[in-house]
């Protein structure tokens, strides 16, 4: 399989989030703007790559018994890592971001990868597949952000975009936790829909 | 059982160079955390005092041994800082008042002059609902009620404060009710030590 | 132009002895983490278990017990841990990493003990135990116990309201979702989709516990 595969199939045809229903908890829980959705995906991204690369560097050397918990260790360390980094450099991301800092450690996408890929396959292929499924992620959460953040207080990465008027009476819910779970319905009910075209087309 | 040895050894290795490693950055970033910290207090302080006087102000930490604690419920405790200026003036005080909001505890640093009223305010730290009790950061929103008020003032109008009451965020009771009652506490405890004296002598 | 020597120290009042342990904060957590900041349904902690599932009601009911058994045992093993061995060495930075540990070696622990000592309970909620691990609901109470400054005693109370409140969404939901199999919706919606609206549904109705805060 040629990296440019390696790098677009997270990103598109087996997106973390809307093709594998991976990572849900941060997905839905950072996304009430897409400041918080780009500092989340760059530290989800961070932890991904370097975990498959030390993962993969090592997949020989560790034992297949203590496989996981090695892994588990691994992931850790880089969360660690994103967190010291995070609140020394960008202390008001941090805070916002908060505990979910620390959950990336259970973030399944993460785990996934050191298991599914990197633990099989050379450096390189894995430090592209890290790449491209964090981006993924990132770009998943992105959109949902986008939506949340416009139609819940009318702005765009902190740029108010629908006016005074509407921020002072905006689609709250959006923002609210029930809004995630009912815009995720929407746009997984989307790709459904793109999905069933697709296959009726190639009939 | 070697075997084993063998296996839990790899475990131990993995986790004692993680954690080395770790132990190595957070030598580098716990100053960084704990200046920029420091940094965000001190600039928070210049610029809520501010708000008593123009020029130049000096602040020095007061210690009042009959000063009740309004905030053991948080588990944090009220400091108090005098506000000077040049000439040795006591212009006022600065305190951070902590109230159990919805999903955080939220610090509020306070400016008060020396007859009891409050001439500035800023949130410190919130980690309130986005869209809801977040609001409680712009100071347009709610803050912007609390300037000139005195310690018995501090009350929602939900809470019995009557038209001269405060206005709560919108959906947003207890987040505002949490500053509010916050604010009020360090204030009783500030007039009951007699640092502060109303005008006129009357509570 | 501000000149400015500062030390901000704390001066009131000298330690009050022990925070003693009061009721009404003790049912203001258990009200807190059951409703009003529901880790599933406000909070986004244990999405993943609580979208795979809530299929069927037997195996909801199982997955929650296996949940409250394991994030009581963790919030335990966390907090000694953390505020006996990390936080009097300044090695608070070390917390991820050695909570993460403590879980899944105590989801192993569980799974062998149940399996040698009671092969019932193992038989009823083995299966769950391994997706325990990963679940982050149960590393999110270990690190919101510290957040908020829990004793050992409010921290495992919170644990096991944290814990119920993870059952009783996931109970819910499997509920409504094995009444939803014979319901007709539309194509699109089938599967995922629908889980997500009703989740979306419940957590408008949780979103009316948040009075309850007084």
């Amino acid at each position: 399989m040629s990296l440019a595969q390696d790098f677009s199939r997270g990103i598109m045809k087996e997106n973390p989030v809307f093709k594998q229903a991976l990572g849900m908890c941060p997905f839905l829980a950072v996304t009430t703007s897409v400041e918080n959705a780009l500092g989340m995906g760059a530290a989800a991204t961070f932890v991904l790559v370097f975990s498959n690369f030390l993962v993969s560097l090592f997949r020989k050397v560790i034992p297949a018994k203590v496989r996981i918990p090695s892994y588990i260790v691994i992931i850790a360390t880089f969360v660690t890592l994103v967190d010291l980094l995070m609140n020394a450099y960008l202390p008001a991301l941090h805070s916002s971001l908060g505990i979910f800092i620390p959950l990336i450690v259970v973030n399944c996408i993460i785990l996934g990868r050191a298991e599914g890929f990197a633990n099989k396959n050379k450096v390189l292929p894995s430090i592209v597949d890290g790449i491209g499924m964090g981006l993924g992620f990132t770009l998943a959460m992105v959109i949902m952000a986008t939506f949340r953040e416009l139609l819940g207080n009318g702005s765009w990465l902190g740029f108010n975009l629908l006016g005074e008027a509407y921020q002072n009476q905006p689609l709250l819910i959006a923002i609210l936790a029930p809004g995630a779970f009912i815009l995720m319905a929407f746009i997984l009910g989307f790709f459904n829909i793109m999905e069933k075209r697709k296959r009726g087309g190639a009939k | 059982m070697g075997e084993i040895f063998k296996v839990g050894f790899m475990l131990m290795l993995v986790a004692v160079i993680a954690a080395v490693a770790l132990g190595y950055v957070n030598s580098i970033t716990s100053p960084i955390i704990a200046e920029q910290k420091e940094q965000a207090k001190l600039d928070a302080m210049i610029d809520v005092a501010g708000s008593l006087a123009m020029g130049e102000l000096s602040f020095d930490s007061l210690s009042i041994p009959e000063l009740e604690n309004p905030y053991a419920e948080v588990d944090e405790t009220l400091a108090v800082v005098s506000v000077t200026d040049s000439t040795g003036n006591e212009l006022g005080y600065l305190f951070i008042a902590y109230g159990k909001g919805y999903s955080s505890t939220i610090q509020t640093m306070v400016a008060v002059n020396s007859t009891g009223t409050v001439t500035g305010t800023t949130v410190l730290y919130q980690q309130e609902t986005p869209g809801l009790g977040a609001n409680v950061s712009n100071p347009d929103k709610f803050l912007y009620q609390f300037d000139g008020r005195i310690a018995s003032q501090f009350l929602l109008k939900k809470d019995g404060g009557g038209d001269e009451g405060l206005d709560s965020i919108t959906g947003s009771t207890i987040t505002s009710r949490a500053v509010t009652n916050s604010v009020r506490g360090g204030l009783d405890a500030l007039l009951e030590a007699g640092i502060i004296t109303l005008e006129g002598g009357a509570q | 132009m501000i000149n400015s020597m500062l030390m901000w120290v704390i001066v009131a009042a000298p330690d009050g002895g022990e925070p003693s342990f009061s009721i009404a904060k003790m049912m203001a957590i258990i009200v807190s983490a059951i409703f009003i900041n529901n880790y599933v349904l406000s909070r986004f902690l244990g999405i993943c278990p609580f979208l795979g599932v809530s299929k069927q009601l037997d195996s909801a009911v199982g997955m929650g017990a296996a949940v409250v058994f394991v994030m009581v045992l963790a919030t335990l093993g966390s907090w000694l841990v953390y505020h006996n061995l990390l936080a009097p060495h300044g090695m608070e930075y070390l917390r991820t990493i050695t909570f993460i540990i403590i879980i899944a070696s105590l989801v192993q622990l569980v799974e062998m003990i149940l399996q040698k000592f009671s092969p019932a309970l193992y038989d009823a909620l083995g299966i769950f135990l391994p997706l325990i691990t990963t679940n982050c609901a149960i590393l999110g109470v270990a690190v919101l116990n510290i957040d908020d400054k829990f004793s050992l005693g409010y921290s495992l109370i919170n644990s096991v309201a944290a814990g119920i409140g993870f059952t009783l969404a996931l109970v819910l939901m499997a509920g409504l979702r094995e009444r939803m199999e014979t319901a007709n919706v539309p194509e699109a919606l089938k599967g995922l989709p629908l889980a997500f609206l009703i989740a979306g549904a419940m957590s408008i109705a949780f979103l009316g516990f948040a009075g309850l805060g007084g």
